[in-house]
Order: structure tokens, then C-alpha cells, then sequence
């Protein structure tokens, strides 16, 4: 994007500054290789100047880079130095000045040796030694842990420490190495095969401290890959942490950080199980105590309900039915007898009433003729005339001295 | 209606059956003699449902008693 300026109408510094930072900006990474011309560490900044000088023409270029790209340079970056930088070059529009942001300096060398492995590290992939299905798992708890590790090394007291500290029954069998130098890799190899074949060894350890990628060059010895990957038993590779990883971590069937990660790794911490089984019985025991109580509790209420907890309430109930039907037929059975019987009462008394010896009882006679008609008047009765009086207990054969007709109504007599 | 034929009753089969003859109980309607073998029937089931509880209470604390006296010994 060129910029359309004329004296008229120049551009603003802003604006080439700007334009000229995009520019550099798509340059993106690049792998530079020069010397150190001059090296500007400030106390306390957190970022490093360096000034990189091409080794042939009279070039150069401003490096900066965070501290710990350069701290980590080994051996340790020098004025001098023949290095090559990964970087991002950058245009700085306060100040007007290209820089080289960089993120990686490598000793040259250095860099040959790693591309070298890295050819090999591929070559090895390709084959497949490092393929995630050919990874064995660790054993849980290894009757024997084997260890291939250089004789009195940190990384050896680390490994059998925190190994016993762990699990204090562990056995450890320990083959001595040199974990260095031209010996190493045929050392390393014979060691891992020892320990292979011991059939009580159920994990191998191979433990070294940490060091500079040459110091680490026979654990990406391809000797010493293929005993491991040629081994049936487990590999932990224990080396210490590097920016570049042996090949032998790549191999291995589990990779741990350090010589104290791969006691970690292949025993459990004997403390921490029990601790972990202990709380998962409390948490079982727990769950069923609560079950157990949730049921009795439940069983309990039901059978407290009404029709389990007093079952002769379903005899009960019906028997005061039947009690509620007797009352109530014997009370209507005995209405039905309480009027039958004023019934009868009544009736007798009427039929006590209409009864003509209750008159006679109350000291009324019934004449009758000699033909045996009653007498309810004087007529056709003469003197003389015999007569028969009916009283209560008998009769009386009576005769009839005289007549006198009377002025009452003879229809008040009550008759037979 | 004897022991024997649901002395294989589950735990939960037994709670299940208890609740259902329950609900009849207390919807009524049954005969008298339906009522009463079911009320049987409840306790029966009630009694089964007890025992296991019981059996799995005393395991429980068999179970604690064991680890108490393993844990003694330590």
C-alpha cells in the first residue's frame, strides 16, 4: 500500500509510521543466524538488547528478547557468541526503530546437533516406536521396581526416597549406569535389557538429573530407544526436565518430569490409599446406615397405619353393623308387638264393654219370656205373666204382679 | 397363605406388595374374608420386610464390629 503524498499534502509521521509497521509486520518468523555483537542486560528489565552482527558484510540488527530466552541459552550467551534467533521483526513507531522480537536463540552447533536428532526423532515415528497403542500401562503396585540411574546420583536418591517414602514395602533393584558420556548408550542398554529379563521387575525406571541437550544425547541414542522399546516390561523415563526432550521420553511407556515424578508414578502413596479406602468404607457405611434408617422408618409408619396396626377394627367394624342391625330390627319388631298389643288391650275392652255381663255385673237383669225373648217393654207383659230374669251367677223364675208404664225412653236400656 | 411361599421375597418386592395391600385396606369395599387375608397377608409381608432390615442392620454392625477390633489391633 503505497502512500499518496506530494509536497502539498505529505503524509503524517503517524501515518508512514504506521504504514511502515505494516509493512514489517508481514515479514512474520524467521530463523537468523549471526554474532553477538553486543549483549545489554539491564538490572531489574525484563528485557534483553542484543545487537546481531552478520559474520561477512557489515550488517547488523537490534535483538530484543524476554530474560529467560536468554538465561536459557547453554552454554550461557556471550558477546562473540554464533547464534541463531527465531524472531518476529518489528517496528517500533515511538522511537523509529527496526528490532528482531525474538522468542528463541540457539548456540549454532547446537542446532545441527538438534536438527540431526529431530530427523531422527521423525524416522523412529514413522516407524511407529512411539505409537500411543504400544504404550503399556503400569502395574498398581510393582512387587519389584527396577532402576537404571548413575551410582550415588541425586536423581537415584530421588527415585528409592520417594519411592519408600510412598510405599515403604517397595523393592527396588537398582543397575548402575553411566548416565554420561560415550559409555552411557551401551551401558544404558545393557542395564534396561538386565533388568527386562528379571521376571520379578514389573517397571523399569531409567533417572537421570537434568542437563544440557549434549549431556542428554545417549537417552536420543537410538541404541538405547530400541532396547526400550524392545523391552516387555514398562519404561518410565525419569530425565530431568529440558526444554528438548530426549527421544527416550517419546519411547517410553509413561514420561515423568523428574526422578521424584516417576516415584510417584509407579508406586502408590501407601498413606494416601489408605486415607482414600477409609473414606470410601465411612462413605459406604454412611450411605447404607442412612438406607437402613429411611426403611425402618417408612416400614414403621405403614405398619402403624390404622388398618395394619389395629387389624380387629375390620372385625370390629363390621360386628357393630351387625350390633346397629339387631337394635334397629328389635326396635321395629318391638313397636310392631307394643302396638299389636294396644291393639288387643282395646279390642278386649270393647269387647269387655259389649260383654252383657258386665252389666249384669253392675246390677242390670235381662227378663226374657217363657220363649225366651227379651223383655225391653212393658208391652204384651200382663200380671201374671212368669218371666225369667237373667242376673250375673244365675236365673230367676219370677211373676209379674202388675204393669206401669214409665215416661222414659225404654232406648236408653242398653240391649244384648 | 404360608411362610414358605414368599420366604424368596426381595425386600423391595415385599415393601411393595405391603403398600399396595395397604391402599386396599384403607380404600374398603372388601369382603370381610378378603379383609382378612389381606390384613394377614400385610403382616406377613410387614414381618419379611423387618427381617431384612434386621439382617442387614446386623450385618452392618457385624461389619463395624469386625473393623473396630481390626482397628484395636493396629
Amino acid at each position: 500500500m503505497a502512500l499518496q503524498t506530494s509536497p502539498e499534502q505529505p503524509a503524517p509521521v503517524r501515518q508512514v509510521a504506521l504504514a511502515i509497521s505494516g509493512w514489517i509486520d508481514r515479514l512474520g518468523a524467521v530463523w537468523v543466524e549471526g554474532q553477538v555483537a553486543q549483549l545489554n542486560r539491564r538490572q531489574g528489565v525484563g528485557t534483553v538488547f542484543l545487537t546481531l552482527r552478520d559474520p561477512v558484510a557489515d550488517v547488523s540488527i537490534q535483538v530484543t528478547c524476554n530474560r529467560a530466552v536468554v538465561d536459557s541459552a547453554d552454554p550461557p550467551l556471550v558477546e562473540g557468541a554464533s547464534v541463531v534467533v527465531h524472531g518476529r521483526p518489528r517496528f517500533y513507531a515511538n522511537r523509529g526503530s527496526l528490532s528482531l522480537v525474538a522468542d528463541e536463540i540457539r548456540m549454532v552447533g547446537l542446532g545441527e546437533l538438534l536438527a540431526r536428532l529431530e530427523r531422527r526423532r521423525q524416522l523412529l515415528a514413522a516407524e511407529g516406536l512411539f505409537a500411543r497403542e504400544r504404550k503399556r500401562s503400569l502395574p498398581f503396585l510393582p512387587s519389584t521396581v527396577g532402576l537404571v540411574t548413575a551410582r550415588d546420583s541425586a536423581a537415584e536418591r530421588d527415585v528409592v526416597e520417594n519411592t519408600r517414602r510412598r510405599w515403604p514395602a517397595v523393592r527396588l533393584q537398582t543397575v548402575y549406569a553411566a548416565m554420561q558420556g560415550t559409555q552411557s548408550a551401551r551401558e544404558v542398554i545393557e542395564a534396561v535389557q538386565r533388568l527386562d529379563r528379571d521376571p520379578a521387575v514389573d517397571v523399569i525406571v531409567v533417572a537421570r538429573g537434568g542437563g544440557s541437550v549434549e549431556d542428554l544425547l545417549p537417552f536420543s541414542d537410538e541404541g538405547v530407544v530400541r532396547a526400550v522399546f524392545a523391552a516387555t516390561t514398562p519404561v518410565v523415563s525419569a530425565i530431568g526436565h529440558e526444554p528438548d526432550t530426549p527421544i527416550l521420553d517419546l519411547v517410553a511407556d509413561v514420561r515423568a518430569s523428574t526422578p521424584t515424578d516417576a516415584a510417584k508414578l509407579v508406586v502408590p502413596d501407601v498413606a494416601e490409599e489408605r486415607t482414600r479406602v477409609v473414606q470410601l468404607r465411612d462413605r459406604a457405611r454412611h450411605q447404607v446406615g442412612t438406607w437402613l434408617r429411611h426403611q425402618s422408618e417408612a416400614l414403621a409408619a405403614v405398619r402403624a397405619r390404622p388398618c395394619l396396626a389395629d387389624p380387629t377394627s375390620i372385625v370390629e367394624q363390621r360386628a357393630d353393623e351387625v350390633d346397629d342391625l339387631v337394635t334397629r330390627a328389635q326396635r321395629l319388631v318391638g313397636h310392631r308387638l307394643d302396638r299389636a298389643a294396644d291393639d288387643l288391650d282395646h279390642t278386649r275392652a270393647r269387647v269387655r264393654a259389649l260383654s252383657p255381663l258386665e252389666t249384669l255385673r253392675r246390677g242390670y237383669a235381662v227378663l226374657q219370656d217363657e220363649d225366651g225373648r227379651v223383655l225391653t217393654s212393658i208391652t204384651g207383659v200382663e200380671a201374671g205373666s212368669v218371666l225369667s230374669a237373667r242376673v250375673l251367677d244365675g236365673r230367676l223364675d219370677v211373676e209379674v204382679r202388675d204393669t206401669h208404664p214409665d215416661r222414659t225412653d225404654p232406648s236408653d236400656q242398653e240391649t244384648a | 397363605m404360608t411362610e414358605e411361599q414368599t420366604d424368596d421375597l426381595g425386600y423391595e418386592q415385599a415393601r411393595e406388595e405391603l403398600l399396595k395391600v395397604v391402599r386396599t385396606l384403607e380404600e374398603g369395599g372388601a369382603t370381610l374374608e378378603q379383609s382378612l387375608a389381606l390384613w394377614e397377608r400385610g403382616e406377613h409381608l410387614a414381618r419379611v420386610c423387618q427381617e431384612w432390615l434386621d439382617g442387614a442392620r446386623e450385618r452392618l454392625e457385624a461389619a463395624l464390629a469386625e473393623r473396630e477390633g481390626a482397628e484395636d489391633e493396629d
